[in-house]
């Protein structure tokens, strides 16, 4: 049957000057003439070079350890160990950023000074007058291990008896969602289809490698220049040097990648520390191995679903059991772990749902946020579970989802659905998109598959999160925007430019954004949760808004007209039915600076404030908003090999309002490709704690012979909480991407591979699989 | 060690300095001539991102030792164009939203000026492949694709005009 | 950062067979460095003394003369692509290079210096194996010699070059009209990725259109690239055909020697050692215009 894209609603959407234009990105030029300069491209005179000397083994007891040796060696500066600290304390909770009381357990240590918990745990560290010097200072480090016996499946983790890595019981987290009664749910089912989903480590491989320069000034501030995306890090920071949190000032640099791999504090307190020390400016610089090896991990989950559903394809329960492999220390594992709970059942309306899932600490690299924030990893399971259920039905995968799909009003697994949810909308057009099959040729099967999702953007409600933005008009008309607001390269310091050129009726060459930077620019926020458009583009507009309110209210009195009959633009307030009837913005700041009136304003906007959620049923709010969209591909499987190839890629995407269109293009593009990897190539491969999969060469991600062109359809209803009608589209853009893949590969082949990445080995079994009909059942 | 007297010229600015054998491209580039536009990305020639022309070749700065390219002619990023007169290529990718986070954009752009000097009108298949080298993580190639395509037809166009090079 | 070596950069040929000799075990040779500098850098090689051979012009260029096409060792597998005589000749070879790393890499990267590594992996010997290919060492006491590229590696990174030896050509004979070859490499990736598996196929028709002169090369399966003798022998003198091809491809997987690793179990390297040969000589069976189609 042929699907067809959904019609739309009638949306309004006003047409405005800047906002809803592909406009050239503030920071587009700097970086394409290479003049951008990233937190390893500052130097300083007298500046040290510094290297993280890191445990070797997974699990042990540090029985010995001896820097003399590095410590003498000329041109070597500085060796610290944890001896040396003021307090090991790494805070990995989200306190600094929310002032909340961090979790019970949650520290991990700077430095390791009794127990190391996963290859990679630093334990000291050097300053040397040259980076050859600081690298020959680690060879000379001695240390002696009683390695103690170690975990790494979180499975065994959780067993009475396993080694502890986190006390009581390696279990760091727990959630659960519960409505309806499943029992009942499921009497009431015809079938009940249960399958268990894998998916693996995954790493952030951003282009450019942590890095930070950190000095002391005359006043005897630390300046920290380093790529962040968390500038409130700045009062955990301070804490571990044991300074006062005013005399540390963070400069956030445009950073080269995060995806939430810099969402952590990584090599601040080191070199924040030995710049203390030895008074002089240091440098570090992680190798590829090395960030590797020292930053998060996407978590692993394992995701069982048991789903009861009727033979006309209505879902009547869904239990859900999650594992999740937090790996060495908690970071961000409960929260993660909650959001992959709240996406577990998909956007889908259920009314029986059981979800229990549980993070565990195992001796592997930590795991902690990465775009989706456990998102990508429930939707790789529900989506592989629907098109299941719809095979067992022997229905159509997108009718199926069509007789479940939340509607605005509806509640997912724990909250009401309060904006526009165009699911129909969305995985239509992906569908018809993908148009015909490509005819399949000799041993090269072809196959289509789509996935549907709905992704939160802002934070956890019960965060009470707020971003601050200042904005100003100078003397000459141009725009002063002050943010704190860490750009990783989505265009988040373009994106606040062009609100506030829309709301002041500047040009966007007269807006200067000034950003990232802890003791200058307002507090924005973390650039995480996909919460930046929607939280710092809001206290923006709020900001500009009431600048604007002073300009127009002048301006009201000088022509004698009500304040909406004017209107700004090209920099000037002008009377809209008579076009002669104008000021220049220059001239009218005069006039309100002669007579006191304030031409700038520090703007706070404020998410919902809610309470924590029942923790027995995880019943109520616990985001602001939902972002909603699907993605399809096409892909060509070489049944005797295994080899996969994407022929077609097409996503759809309700993003409320594209502020720049190109940018939201990109960011969906880009996210749909790192999907795309996680389905079919990357795989940081652990093997009893040791990362074998340790540079770029072992560990793959896609080349642009590797993916298509994305067809990008861009659907904009207009409800989002962010400006404009925004919503986001930083995470979602990823979700769905690795299940359509998934989808399509069990389509072409019809047989299911149960874990990520679908490589030609698993394809070729899952092949043989498909041969046997007996084989064939679901596990 | 020995220390040996080497000439680069860079961006057609010759440099001459005293370095020891053990050093690559890469970081002579980046830390003794501050062009910090070359980036670092894994430094065994896995990700594109140090990507310079030596001698009209694209090559991995990070594999090359310093002494090899002795009296080469080495062009970078920066050396193409600036923000008041950029080179089709990066003005292309400015306005295409090929630069998300921009980390691989130098590398990236000099990849394309390899490709575009030898082939003037690359189809996209020959593009990919041009770029295969050069791993972005942000963008998923799409805009990088059209901005060498926009420069393409660009540089066409301005040898094709009155005053142009043809 | 790299460890302390002391570098010579000789001029010419006979500079660097010179101190090659003098600078004994211990001495690396430098051309392209896309191994050896990465290899320094990690410490998994750490010579005393480097000689770069990236000036030499003796060790460029690909030359088609009395009957051979040789191939400086200095040549980049970049340079392989551009070259008319390869595409005509060499069709295996040309594939393999587009397919070589990235074109980043093929810039710099040398058929020479891809020997010398020898990798059970590297990527340029399958397809020179099936032309018959030679090297040429040269060293300062012993002067120039050939021996078959078949013989050359003879284990993970072992070569029969010796310690003063400098990789200096390699040459194939100019195949007959009607000589035909194919070539598959397996990767996880499809461009920049070691090979999973990688084949190269040569089959020579006699007038009759029976099997005059196979080649079965590959590489990722064993120590080192290997010929599947058992599976060449058993297409000689015949026709190729599902039944032949199949024996074929069968003997030729049983052949293998292949390790479990990241990339891939023996057992799918063996199955697809089976696999590639099979498909590469169906190939190569379809497309010779003329051939009586024996389905």
């Amino acid at each position: 049957m042929k699907i067809q894209a959904k019609p739309l609603p009638p949306v309004q959407l006003p047409e405005l000057r800047q906002v809803g234009k592909p406009v050239r990105r503030v920071d587009a030029m700097g970086k394409a003439v290479g003049t951008t300069r990233y937190a390893a491209d500052m130097f300083m005179p007298n500046m040290l070079h510094t290297k993280v000397f890191r445990s070797r083994v997974p699990f042990a007891r540090i029985r010995h350890l001896d820097v003399s040796k590095a410590a003498s060696l000329p041109g070597v500066v500085c060796v610290l160990t944890a001896a040396d600290l003021p307090t090991s304390v790494l805070v990995t909770d989200m306190p600094g950023q929310t002032g909340q009381q961090r979790r019970k357990g949650s520290d991990a240590h700077v430095l390791a000074s009794d127990v190391v918990r996963f290859v990679g745990d630093p334990i000291a560290l050097v300053a040397a007058e040259t980076l050859a010097i600081a690298e020959q200072a680690l060879e000379l480090i001695e240390i002696d291990y009683e390695e103690l016996p170690a975990v790494f499946d979180p499975l065994e983790a959780m067993k009475p008896g396993a080694p502890v890595i986190a006390a009581p019981d390696n279990i760091v987290a727990r959630w659960k969602m519960r409505k309806g009664c499943t029992k009942t749910g499921m009497e009431a089912a015809d079938l009940i289809v249960e399958n268990t989903f894998n998916v693996p480590f995954v790493d952030h491989a951003y282009l450019e490698p942590e890095a930070g320069l950190a000095w002391l000034d005359d006043r005897d501030v630390l300046n920290i220049r380093v790529c962040t995306q968390v500038v409130e890090h700045f009062r955990s920071i301070a804490l571990a040097l044991g300074i006062p949190h005013n005399k540390l000032h963070i400069q956030g640099t445009m950073v080269g990648g995060g995806f939430g791999g810099k969402e952590d504090i990584t090599v601040e307190i080191f070199i924040g520390l030995l710049a203390l020390k030895t008074r002089r400016p240091v440098l570090m610089e992680y190798t590829r191995e090395e960030s590797i090896q020292a930053h998060s991990k996407r978590h692993p989950f394992v995701i069982t679903h048991r789903t009861g559903v009727t033979y006309d394809g209505r879902i009547t329960a869904a239990e859900i059991k999650m594992v999740a492999n937090s790996g060495a220390y908690v970071y961000l594992s409960p929260y993660v772990l909650l959001y992959a709970t709240g996406a577990a059942t998909g956007p889908y309306r259920i009314d029986n749902v059981l979800i229990e899932s549980v993070a565990v600490a195992t001796n592997n690299p930590f795991t902690s946020a990465f775009r989706g924030f456990g998102v990508p990893q429930a939707a790789a399971a529900h989506e592989q579970q629907m098109d299941e259920i719809a095979k067992r039905l022997n229905m159509d995968p997108y009718e199926l989802r069509v007789k479940n799909f939340l509607k605005t009003g509806d509640y997912s697994a724990n909250q009401k659905i309060t904006t526009a949810a165009w699911l129909e909308e969305t995985a239509s057009r992906v569908v018809e998109a993908l148009g015909d099959k490509t005819p399949a040729q000799g041993p090269i099967k072809v196959g289509q598959g789509f996935a549907s999702y709905m992704q939160s953007y802002g934070r956890i409600t019960w965060f009470h999160d707020t971003s601050q933005a200042w904005v100003g008009l100078e003397m000459d008309g141009t725009v002063v925007v002050r943010s704190g607001i860490p750009d990783l390269g989505a265009g988040q310091i373009s994106a606040v430019c062009q609100i506030a050129s829309e709301v002041l009726g500047v040009p966007m060459e007269n807006v200067v954004v000034y950003n990232t930077d802890s003791a200058l620019t307002p507090l924005s926020g973390t650039t995480t949760a996909t919460r930046q458009l929607y939280m710092s583009g809001n206290a923006v507009y709020m900001a500009a808004n009431t600048v604007r309110g002073v300009l127009l209210d002048r301006a009201s009195k000088h022509f004698e007209e009500p304040v909406e009959n004017l209107d700004i633009a090209n920099s000037c307030v002008f009377v809209k039915s008579e076009s002669d009837q104008w000021i220049s913005l220059p001239e009218l700041a005069a006039k309100c600076a002669a007579e006191g009136m304030h031409l700038a304003n520090l703007a706070l906007f404020k998410a919902p404030f809610t309470s924590p959620i029942d923790p027995e049923t995880g019943q109520g709010q616990i985001w602001p908003d939902f972002t909603f969209g699907a993605h399809g591909v096409e892909v060509a499987v070489d049944t005797e090999t295994g080899e996969i190839t994407l022929l077609k890629s097409v996503a759809c995407h309700d993003v409320g309002r594209a502020v720049n269109p190109a940018a939201v293009e990109g960011q969906i593009e880009g996210g749909a490709v790192q999907g795309l990897g996680y389905a079919l190539m990357e795989d940081v491969i652990v093997e009893n704690g040791i990362i074998k999969t340790p540079s770029l060469s072992e560990y793959l991600i896609p080349t642009a012979v590797d993916v298509p062109k994305t067809k990008v359809i861009i659907l904009e209803s207009g409800t989002g909480l962010g400006p404009f009608g925004a919503k986001g589209i930083g995470e979602p853009s990823l979700t769905p991407a690795a299940p359509a893949v998934a989808n399509a590969v069990a389509n072409a082949i019809g047989a299911r591979i149960y874990s990520l990445p679908l490589t030609p080995e698993k394809v070729l079994e899952a092949v043989a699989r498909a041969k046997d009909p007996q084989d064939n059942a679901t596990q | 060690m020995e220390m040996k007297l080497i000439t680069l010229k860079v961006n057609g600015r010759k440099h001459q300095l005293a370095l020891p054998p053990n050093i690559t491209l890469l970081r002579v580039l980046r830390e003794h001539l501050n062009y910090v536009d070359v980036k670092n990305g894994c430094e065994k020639g896995d990700c594109g991102a140090c990507t310079v022309l030596v001698n009209g070749k694209a090559v991995n700065s990070c594999l090359m030792l310093a002494w090899q390219a002795d009296g080469a002619d080495i062009l970078t990023d920066t050396g193409l164009g600036t923000s008041q007169n950029p080179h089709p290529i990066q003005s292309a990718f400015a306005e295409a939203g090929a630069a998300q986070c921009g980390y691989c954009t130098p590398g990236m752009i000099m990849a394309a000026k390899a490709l575009l000097d030898v082939n003037p009108h690359p189809n996209e298949a020959v593009i990919r492949e041009a770029i295969s080298g050069n791993l972005c993580r942000c963008t998923g190639y799409g805009q990088i694709v059209r901005a060498i395509q926009m420069a393409a037809d660009r540089m066409e166009a301005e040898k094709a005009a009155p005053g142009g090079e043809a | 950062m790299l460890a302390e070596f002391d570098l010579l950069m000789p001029a010419t040929l006979d500079e660097a067979l010179s101190a090659l000799a003098e600078n004994g075990p211990g001495t690396a040779l430098l051309a392209g460095g896309t191994n050896l500098v990465v290899d320094m850098r990690s410490g998994r090689h750490r010579p005393r003394v480097v000689i770069n051979l990236d000036r030499l012009e003796e060790l460029r260029g690909i030359r088609c003369q009395d009957g051979y096409v040789t191939i400086g060792s200095g040549v980049t597998v970049g340079e392989l692509l551009e070259n008319r005589d390869i595409h005509q000749y060499a069709h295996a070879l040309c594939q393999s290079a587009l397919l070589f790393a990235n074109p980043l890499i093929r810039n710099r990267a040398t058929v020479g210096g891809n020997l010398a590594d020898a990798s059970p992996a590297a990527d340029t010997v399958p397809p020179l194996m099936i032309m018959d290919g030679e090297v040429q060492l040269a060293s300062r006491d012993g002067g120039f010699h050939w021996v078959p590229l078949d013989s050359f590696i003879t284990g993970v990174r072992k070569t029969i070059r010796r310690p003063d030896e400098v990789i200096t050509s390699i040459r194939f004979p100019v195949p007959p009209a009607g000589s035909d070859t194919a070539y598959y490499k397996l990767g996880l990736r499809k461009a920049d990725a070691i090979s999973v598996v990688s084949a190269a196929v040569r089959i020579d028709r006699t007038e009759d259109g029976t099997v005059g002169r196979v080649r079965i090369a590959l590489g990722s399966v064993a120590p080192r690239p290997m010929r599947a003798y058992a599976g060449e022998q058993a297409l000689l003198g015949k026709r190729l055909d599902p039944e032949s091809i199949g024996e074929a491809a069968r003997l030729a997987s049983e052949a293998v020697s292949p390790i479990s690793d990241l990339r891939g179990s023996a057992n799918y390297r063996r199955q697809m050692a089976c696999v590639l040969v099979s498909r590469l000589l169906h190939q190569i069976s379809s497309r010779t215009a003329g051939q009586p189609n024996e389905e």
